[in-house]
């Protein structure tokens, strides 16, 4: 077993040699999570309008089910998927178990309730008066939506983003949907857990740090198009 | 600017909130170039009346009379809010630069080119040339007044509904303000105005409204001889 120490200098020379495996997981994890949070993306901060916005029954009721969900396991989502993936499954003729596919759609599950609960907390903060200027100005209620979300930009963006983070580092569903395949369906988490199962840290470092700069990065650059924290 | 004459009349508009009764049998009519001065203490229902015949809130019961026979509420939204423009007491400006809030009330309609000089015109006409560039929510109250009234004139609505205009202005921003408002009612606009201080339009004012307790329960014609007080709701 490697000393942390050793683990570490390791991992960086991976990063920096540019390892053909390391970074063909970090490709497949990237693409997976893109894929899934720019599918989930548009429904939910339609849901999230629609909750915000709108009066029906049963609206609150809804709000607390997503607000709910916000804390499901991973893992909860990956049985239910696979439950309905597998060859016994409903869905088992589509053949999609261990799969990039049945990955996307266990990251679309997770990532959907924290764009809805989180964009519903934006929009129902946005002056309700957006909305109705837009439309006395004579905008289409599609124009009058993509105003006030333009007005919470910023909130969105913070929900987007805490959606992806949440996708993209979760090992529960990618381990039982994907199947750790090697060059496949291998992503970042999935690969650190078997790494550090095999007593083999270097790779796992190297993808943590990946991960942690791509955190650094993604908040850097959100704090950079808020203004630098600056009010508006 | 021109404008068809126009009327709109609205018929027993009445609205609840929970027990608590907002509008009971509200007859008003809105005629093209007339200014109505709407006055009534704190809760009487004002806004909820501008707000309902703005299209922005459904009353219980009603109906719309746009000049083709009496309509249900449901199903002229769309007209009211196309012919109707209703101003918030403090009217909202858009994250952006007032050139940017003023291309709003137009970008749907017309090309770049077109565009760009309405809003110039819209601007001068405003007297906001100097202040195109600066962002919208930093601007002075008299300012956004006059940008929210720059966006009406470019939207060229038939009818204005404003909700304390002049509230919380300084008397040289609220006379620029009724300035504008002079102007758009010489086109041909009609405007109703919701205010605790009726004096400030004296100007503008062809017909005065009193809503008391959700009854509009008084009206007289500034420029009429007559008995100044007639009863619209028994």
């Amino acid at each position: 077993m490697e000393t942390l120490g050793n683990a570490t200098s390791n991992a960086l020379f991976l990063l920096i040699s540019g390892d053909a495996e390391l970074w063909q997981i970090v490709a497949i994890s990237f693409q997976v999570s893109i894929t899934a949070i720019l599918i989930a993306t548009p429904p939910a901060l339609l849901t999230a309008f629609v909750l915000a916005y709108g009066r029906f029954p049963g609206r609150r009721v809804l709000i607390s089910l997503f607000s709910t969900l916000l804390s499901i396991p991973a893992v909860v989502i990956g049985l239910t998927f696979y439950l309905l993936l597998s060859r016994q499954g409903p869905l088992g003729d589509w053949r999609l178990l261990f799969t990039q596919t049945a990955m996307i759609l266990g990251q679309i599950a997770l990532s959907f309730p924290i764009l809805v609960a989180m964009g519903h907390s934006a929009l129902q903060s946005a002056d309700r008066r957006a909305w109705e200027t837009a439309l006395t100005l004579g905008a289409n209620p599609l124009r009058a939506v993509s105003t006030v979300m333009w007005e919470v930009r910023f909130g969105l963006l913070a929900a987007l983003l805490a959606a992806f983070g949440r996708i993209v580092a979760e090992v529960g569903a990618s381990m039982m949907l994907g199947g750790n395949i090697l060059n496949y369906t291998r992503n970042i988490p999935t690969a650190i857990a078997l790494e550090t199962s095999k007593g083999e840290f270097a790779q796992g470092i190297a993808l943590g740090i990946v991960l942690l700069t791509l955190s650094f990065t993604l908040n850097a650059l959100f704090y950079h198009l808020r203004g630098g924290g600056q009010p508006a | 600017m021109t404008h068809t004459p126009l009327k709109l009349h609205f018929n027993d508009v009445h609205k609840r909130f929970g027990r608590r009764p907002g509008l009971i049998g509200v007859n008003i009519q809105l005629i093209g170039g007339e200014g109505t001065v709407l006055t009534g203490p704190n809760g009487a229902g004002k806004t909820t009346l501008l707000r309902i015949l703005a299209g922005l809130e459904k009353p219980d019961r009603g109906s719309v009379d746009m000049g083709l026979g009496a309509t249900r509420w449901r199903r002229c939204y769309s007209d009211l809010r196309t012919s109707i423009l209703y101003l918030h007491q403090h009217p909202y400006m858009f994250d952006g630069s007032v050139s940017s809030n003023l291309a709003y009330a137009i970008s749907d309609k017309h090309n770049r080119c077109l565009c760009q000089q309405r809003i110039s015109e819209a601007l001068k006409w405003a007297g906001l040339t100097a202040i195109a560039d600066n962002h919208a929510k930093t601007i002075s109250g008299g300012e956004r007044q006059r940008v929210a009234l720059a966006r009406a004139w470019l939207r060229e609505p038939r009818a204005l509904l404003l909700d304390e205009p002049t509230a919380n202005l300084d008397p040289e921003a609220r006379t620029r303000t009724l300035e504008l408002l002079f102007r758009l009612k010489e086109s041909g606009i009609a405007l109703l105005i919701a205010s605790h201080d009726p004096h400030h339009f004296a100007s503008l004012a062809d017909k005065h409204l009193q809503l008391t307790q959700g009854v509009l329960a008084e009206e007289f014609s500034e420029t009429s001889n007559v008995t100044p007080f007639r009863r619209t709701h028994p």
